[in-house]
């Protein structure tokens, strides 16, 4: 019975010493979360305009990272993630408008005139239109690099795509926003 | 300019030829308005600590359904079968009886659990219960069996024509079709039959053919004959001579022209075939032919 028990010790010890890093470890959980998550809610925000359907596949992404812990490396959970929360609405779900607030601030400081203003407000209509006549793929990626600062490698790897592939959608996407806003 | 330039510039990765190029073009005023706006929008609020949170309520409901319960659950479900199974078959192993049985040209030596043993004739079956065997001793038999009853309380064999009890003897059964036979070497015999019960002293014996009783002769031996592989019959119709025949030998007998009532009184071999064949057909007068493992006897005269 000692024996056992002594065997059985020395067993969880050496899991804890070598495989600190482990999806399975609450901590280290806690920690992909917390970097993660919110990309995943936008990411998946920016494609479908449903923000609903955003927290449940960051619910569905993280749980299934977790049941999947002792299969998933900790350096290969970010893209398993990603992989998952994009599969779920893969061809189910339908893009809706996309809404998203201006930050007030910018406006707030400055005291401009009240053509101004209006012509700015303009502006930010044909450009929330202009957001949601972008393909999916191209938006997320687009808003993904404006809003929340990801690198080029960073969506690639997100999007299971090569960063060539990304700067592509990067550049047709400006370059439609620009089309449809200037009117051409 | 180079390809995908657009990234390329929001990267800062343009050539400063191109750069300057890019922004004398008139829709670099355009391109630079929509970077100002966009990088003022905001995404829906998210809280982390709350989605966190609801992550963790669902793990450990997950995690207590497959990692605590279900494995012990799964162990007690087992384990509750086993002994199911183990206490069911427990109890309906005792109720069943000791079975024996003996296919033709065949016998079977059981010693019974007083030490009384049994020999077995051939094409017999003889069953007794053991859970029971300490209230009552009784043993069921079809066919044909010498007892060696060792001494204590009453012995009782059961057969469909009659019952015979002792007290400690030695005695030989034969129930047959039609036929049935109680001989005594040792002690008192008691045969039931047809409700009328019957002493058998040793050296008697008591034989009733298709339901009547018949007069037999007392047998000089202290052991039936077919212990010693031999068959002997005094004043018994011939066709159950031929039947017991066809048992020793496992061998399929047919007859022709032959009465098969007329009573044969004699001695047959029970291991050498050929020389039983003459045994029972020269006192009968009847001939016979051995064929393809068939026999043939048949008269020469008319019937």
């Amino acid at each position: 019975m000692f024996g056992f028990f002594q065997i059985s010790l020395g067993k969880t010890t050496s899991l804890k010493t070598e495989k600190t890093d482990h999806v399975c470890e609450e901590l280290v959980f806690d920690t992909i979360f917390k970097s993660n998550s919110k990309t995943v809610f936008n990411y998946i925000y920016y494609k479908f305009g449903n923000e609903e359907k955003a927290h449940d596949a960051v619910q569905e992404a993280f749980l299934k990272l977790w049941e999947n812990c002792a299969k998933v490396a900790p350096e290969k959970a970010k893209a398993y993630v990603y992989t998952v929360a994009n599969n779920l609405y893969l061809n189910v779900l339908k893009a809706e408008k996309v809404r998203l607030k201006y930050a007030d601030k910018t406006l707030k400081t400055t005291h401009e005139s009240p053509e101004f203003i209006m012509e700015e407000n303009e502006f930010k209509e044909k450009l929330d239109r202009a957001l949601n006549s972008l393909p999916e793929n191209q938006r997320s990626t687009f808003l993904l690099n404006r809003i929340d600062g990801k690198k080029y490698a960073e969506i690639a790897e997100m999007e299971g795509v090569s960063i060539k592939a990304i700067e592509k959608r990067m550049h047709l996407a400006l370059k439609a926003l620009r089309e449809q806003i200037d009117g051409i | 300019m180079q390809e995908n330039y657009l990234a390329k510039w929001l990267n800062n990765e343009l050539t400063e030829e191109e750069l300057s190029e890019f922004k004398k073009s008139e829709e670099y005023a355009s391109y630079q308005r929509i970077l100002q706006v966009t990088g003022t929008l905001e995404p829906p609020d998210y809280d982390m600590e709350e989605a966190l949170r609801a992550i963790k309520n669902k793990q450990t409901l997950h995690s207590k359904k497959v990692v605590q319960l279900h494995p012990f659950k799964k162990f007690l479900r087992i384990a509750a079968a086993i002994a199911v199974i183990i206490t069911a078959s427990y109890f309906y192993l005792n109720t069943l009886d000791e079975h024996y049985t003996t296919q033709y040209a065949e016998n079977e030596q059981i010693e019974l659990p007083d030490t009384s043993t049994v020999l077995l004739n051939a094409d017999s079956e003889l069953s007794y219960s053991d859970g029971k065997w300490d209230e009552e001793r009784n043993v069921k038999l079809k066919g044909e069996a010498f007892f060696k009853v060792a001494k204590g309380k009453k012995f009782t064999v059961d057969t469909k024509a009659g019952t015979i009890a002792v007290l400690g003897t030695q005695f030989n059964v034969v129930y047959r079709k039609d036929f049935f036979e109680v001989t005594c070497f040792e002690g008192l015999v008691s045969v039931t039959f047809d409700g009328n019960e019957t002493k058998l002293p040793a050296g008697t014996s008591f034989m009733a053919i298709s339901g009547k009783i018949v007069e037999s002769a007392a047998p000089n031996t202290t052991q039936p004959s077919w212990v010693n592989h031999e068959s002997s019959f005094k004043s018994v119709p011939l066709r159950f001579v031929i039947d017991e025949f066809e048992r020793q030998h496992n061998i399929s007998v047919e007859t022709k022209n032959v009465d098969t009532d007329q009573l044969f009184t004699g001695t047959f071999s029970n291991t050498d075939k050929n020389l039983a064949l003459k045994s029972i057909a020269a006192p009968s007068q009847i001939k016979y032919t051995l064929e393809g493992g068939k026999v043939l006897f048949y008269g020469d005269k008319k019937p």
